[in-house]
């Protein structure tokens, strides 16, 4: 009987090893067409298999310019700028910005242009996280939450809409207050109109309404099993690592601080009124997620405490007809829905800033990704990507 | 005479597949309207309402002639032959499974031997149509696509067979019409229960082979929470990303047909097919029994028709391992375990 | 005329009178600013700025309109900004430049003329648990701008630097990745700098310039209006509720 020759077995093994399949990683671009990019963010991926070994965003398909535009426009036409730059959430853009000139104006807003300010501002942090809402169980996979939520966020763009003319671009802020006239008699200068009629009690009613939809979202997204297996433990961001990448806003609380701008900042006056700051432990997408429609209710509250406690009076401070900004320099940061929004502006006393300087959310959002993707699965990679609720005019300003 | 004899044989072959291509791509359209109008009554849409008067009942006609008049087009990266062909393979794999549907006691395609066996390897052949359209397309999302089709198709063919072994070693026959009377014997295990008052259909003793069956039943059509060949929000349409026009409504109608075929098979194993349990259909006359028995399996397959469409548009979706987690680590040891419960009772009884 | 203008405004609406300190404070020049607004956010600032300048051995610093701004010299550069992340600062806000130029295309041109002509690259870091932010900020050469990536120390000063690469044509030494972040890879020039003209400008002027939007007239307390229309009824009646 003829014995096998152990050099020959070896020799087999390593015949049989140097046959193995010859793979190599495919470059799959994901965007910047594609339904999960929510615009133009092209992703250029290198997968091996459903595992995606590195990740390059590509950015910039939408880039506007806004910053070398602000310095050839004047500060009431920037308005009108910076409500594009985050289109979800547009009135909240404005804020910052218009808070910073009127600093250094030196300009004192009534209280309660303060307060139309205030309101409107966490409406349209609500629409904001309602359209997170309806995206989300949709990337994950859930098709039904998106007609839900998107139908609570009609009622919020329809009172935005009474108010300010506009659902996406309000372009309702004035240097010292809001808008003094929406609607009828805007133009006649003697009939000044307040709020329009019946916007309190409206908005009141709303507010009923997103209470009711968080409680429908918990039910039909948050305890599905699902949903769980696919977010929880998924896409997880030390708070550290967010801070250090400039992650902010409900992405920056999902991983533990409690840093919320309405709290630390005055920029609007958020400290005449009860909230909670929801917080998450684990940084995980499921986090995320529940961090938000912790702040949908907590906005709603904050809107009810605002409609029973503003107080009457003007809506516009005094301002020059023609409107130059004193010589100086000042940041003004707000927390916007994506998180922490800030304008740099330095101005020289001119009628157009000197440079503006926009810190957007969605940009330092969206730069820790190629970090946070290396070696995720493919599916992972889109519940990452979405739970971090970017918006493209916010990324490429 | 043999030359006639053959050319009979193959015209009438021909002809009996001319009629099934007309008829039975018609069984999709209410299972694609109720879809339409269910998943927007779920959504607070109303979904169709003008197409054909009322209801919008005629969507799926109007959609299907949509799709008609688009434009065929074929990538220039793709394998053309095999591009073309993969459509019709999967919608020939869902139609040749109607053979051995039993609609009534005489509507019956033919009543195979090993009718349950048949209908299983024939719409396995629907796997390697789409494999072949994800391939073929030249898109890295139609190869991701089709090669997660691949590996979820395989994975649940298995506690699929699994959870009708049960149902065949309770009946002791393969033939789609012996399960059904078998069900229909008033009786378990061979104890009469219920005093002859009700047949026992084989959802209650073999719930556990149900539900596995129906499980796996999902994720052989690709139905949420199963659907990650398809995966809108990250493979854009998965193997189907490429296909336009009329390549794409063969597809479309495919599903839906395997949806139906899948649906009807189940309520034959487990429901009682077209017997309605409560009477007895042999005392009617054949055509009685016959439109009864159809309009009876209908029924049973609406009900799990409704529970996939309600399932689709309430569930997210799973991700790739963790679907392969579920078919090998635990619907195949229960489908085991299951055969083994079902094997002792019956050598026991 | 904005003191003039505001002071009428003051005198018509009492509620505005606390703004006219304020005012004038914001009207003086930028250095004075932090002596006329002695209130708690400013001293906060002023010291944040001090201590942070004292930690990382700054050239300078300024906290006026409750920016705590500090100068550090070139070469401190990546270690002041480390040694500050590592303080308490843990926040990467943004990094970005400014182009201090005569020589402007488009806007305005710099009305102080002692002001030097350089680029000024700044970063903006802040506290995780209060407002407290500092603006450590350096002088780069106008003609050949070239610092240290902040990059090995700061992995998130990444994209921001890119950024400020490719509008401001700063070079940042041992980035790993110095493409361009937003333009495509043939662009040209560098468009954030003050020379880099806006074409549609040239070809037209902004209309918009002149256009200056008109002033309502009366801009009273919509409660005491008695040409109101009905909806401030209403308002009132929500406002007497609560």
């Amino acid at each position: 009987m003829q014995t096998l020759d152990p050099a020959a077995m070896a020799h087999i093994s390593e015949v049989s090893v140097s046959v193995e399949l010859q793979t190599s990683d495919m470059t799959l671009n994901i965007g910047p067409q594609h339904p999960s990019t929510h615009g133009v963010l092209r992703l250029v991926a290198k997968v091996d298999g459903e595992r995606v070994r590195s990740v390059e965003p590509v950015i910039g398909y939408m880039h506007r310019g806004y910053e070398k535009l602000a310095e050839v426009r004047t500060y009431p036409q920037i308005t009108a700028l910076v409500n594009r730059i985050d289109w979800v959430s547009g009135f909240a853009n404005e804020i910052p910005f218009i808070v910073a000139a009127e600093r250094l104006m030196g300009l004192e807003v009534p209280e309660r242009a303060q307060y139309i300010r205030l309101i409107l501002t966490e409406m349209a942090r609500i629409s904001s996280h309602l359209i997170f809402m309806s995206s989300y169980p949709l990337e994950i996979g859930a098709a039904t939450p998106l007609m839900h939520a998107l139908r609570e966020r009609e009622r919020v763009l329809d009172l935005l809409e009474s108010v300010t003319g506009g659902r996406f671009h309000p372009n309702f802020n004035r240097l010292g207050g809001v808008k003094p006239a929406a609607g009828a008699g805007a133009q006649t200068k003697k009939v000044v109109q307040d709020l329009p009629q019946g916007f309190l009690q409206d908005t009141k009613a709303a507010m009923v309404k997103m209470f009711e939809i968080c409680d429908d979202l918990e039910g039909l997204v948050t305890g599905n099993e699902i949903f769980q297996a696919r977010t929880v433990g998924i896409g997880v961001m030390p708070a550290d690592r967010a801070a250090a990448f400039g992650v902010s806003g409900p992405n920056l609380r999902a991983s533990g601080p409690d840093f919320d701008l309405r709290k630390h900042t005055d920029y609007l006056p958020y400290d005449k009124f009860e909230f909670e700051i929801p917080i998450g432990r684990n940084g995980d997408c499921f986090d995320r997620y529940q961090v938000r429609l912790e702040e949908i209710r907590q906005s709603a509250s904050i809107i009810n405490q605002a409609i029973d406690t503003i107080p009457s009076g003007p809506l516009q401070a005094k301002v020059p007809k023609i409107i130059k900004v004193p010589a100086g320099e000042i940041y003004v940061r707000a927390e916007n829905p994506k998180g922490e929004m800030g304008y740099h502006l330095i101005s020289d006393g001119g009628r157009v800033p000197y440079r503006l300087k926009i810190r957007s959310a969605s940009f330092s959002n969206l730069s820790v990704l190629p970090w946070l993707l290396e070696d995720q699965l493919v599916p992972d990679l889109i519940a990452i990507l979405g739970s971090l609720d970017f918006v493209l005019g916010d990324v490429d300003r | 005479m043999i030359v006639v004899l053959a050319i009979g044989f193959w015209a009438g072959l021909a002809l009996k597949i001319g009629i099934m291509a007309a008829i039975v791509p018609v069984v999709a359209l209410p299972i694609i309207f109720a879809e339409l109008k269910l998943s927007a009554h779920m959504q607070h849409r109303i979904g169709p309402y003008f197409a054909g008067g009322r209801y919008g009942w005629a969507q799926p006609l109007a959609d299907g002639l949509k799709f008609f008049q688009k434009e065929d087009l074929v990538p220039d990266a793709a394998d053309k032959m095999v591009y073309k062909l993969a459509p019709y393979l999967v919608l020939g794999a869902a139609m040749a499974v109607f053979v051995v549907i039993p609609f009534g006691p005489d509507l019956i395609g033919r009543d195979l031997d090993l009718g349950v066996f048949y209908a299983l390897a024939i719409s396995s052949i629907s796997t390697i149509g789409v494999l072949i359209a994800g391939w073929s397309s030249g898109n890295k999302y139609s190869l991701i696509g089709g090669l997660r089709a691949a590996a979820q198709l395989i994975a649940y063919e298995l506690p699929l067979f699994l959870a009708v072994v049960g149902v065949v070693i309770q009946a002791q026959t393969m033939s789609m019409i012996g399960i059904i009377d078998a069900q229909a014997e008033y009786q378990l295990f061979g104890l009469e229960i219920a005093g002859n008052a009700i047949a026992i259909p084989y959802v209650f003793p073999q719930f556990i082979g149900f539900v596995i069956f129906y499980i796996a039943a999902l994720a052989e059509l690709s139905r949420t929470p199963f659907d990650m060949p398809i995966a809108e929000s990250e493979l854009v349409m998965g193997y189907l990303t490429e296909y336009s026009g009329f390549r794409f409504a063969v597809f479309f109608i495919g599903e839906y047909i395997g949806i139906f075929t899948m649906s009807a098979i189940m309520a034959t194993l487990w429901l009682g097919g077209y017997d309605p349990l409560f009477f007895d259909l042999s005392g009617l006359n054949d055509i009685a029994a016959n439109a009864i028995g159809a309009l009876v399996l209908f029924g049973k397959v609406a009900i799990l028709v409704f529970l996939m469409i309600w399932m689709r548009w309430t569930f997210p979706r799973f991700r790739e391992d963790q679907l392969q987690d579920l078919a090998w680590r635990i619907l195949i040891p229960l489908g085991l375990a299951n055969i083994a419960v079902t094997a002792f009772f019956k050598v026991v009884f | 005329m904005t003191t003039n203008q505001s002071d009428e405004a003051a005198a018509e609406e009492p509620g505005a009178e606390d703004s006219v300190g304020e005012e004038a404070g914001a009207e003086g020049a930028v250095a004075e600013a932090a002596d006329t607004e002695p209130d708690a956010s400013t001293s906060r600032t002023a010291e944040i700025a001090e201590r942070f300048a004292a930690l990382v051995d700054a050239e300078s610093w300024t906290a006026d309109h409750g920016l705590a701004k500090i100068r550090v010299s070139n070469d401190q550069w990546v270690g002041a900004v480390s040694v500050a992340h590592r303080n308490g600062m843990p926040f990467v806000s943004f990094l970005s430049a400014v182009d201090w130029s005569r020589d402007v295309a488009v806007g305005d041109p710099l009305s102080d003329e002692n002001v030097e002509e350089r680029y000024e690259l700044m970063i903006r870091l802040s506290s995780l648990s209060s407002d407290d932010s500092i603006t450590l900020s350096t002088d780069l050469d106008k003609m050949s701008p070239v610092i240290d990536s902040l990059v090995p120390v700061l992995p998130g000063a990444n994209w921001h630097e890119r950024e400020a690469h490719e509008m401001f044509g700063i070079e940042f030494r041992g980035h790993p990745n110095p493409k361009k972040l937003y333009l495509p890879d043939a662009f040209e020039g560098f468009p954030l700098r003050k020379s880099f003209p806006l074409l549609s400008r040239e070809v037209k002027p902004w209309p918009g310039m002149v256009d200056v939007e008109a002033m309502p007239e009366s801009a009273g307390p919509s409660t005491e209006n008695p040409e109101a229309t009905d909806g401030i009824d209403d308002e009132g009646a929500t406002d007497a509720d609560a």
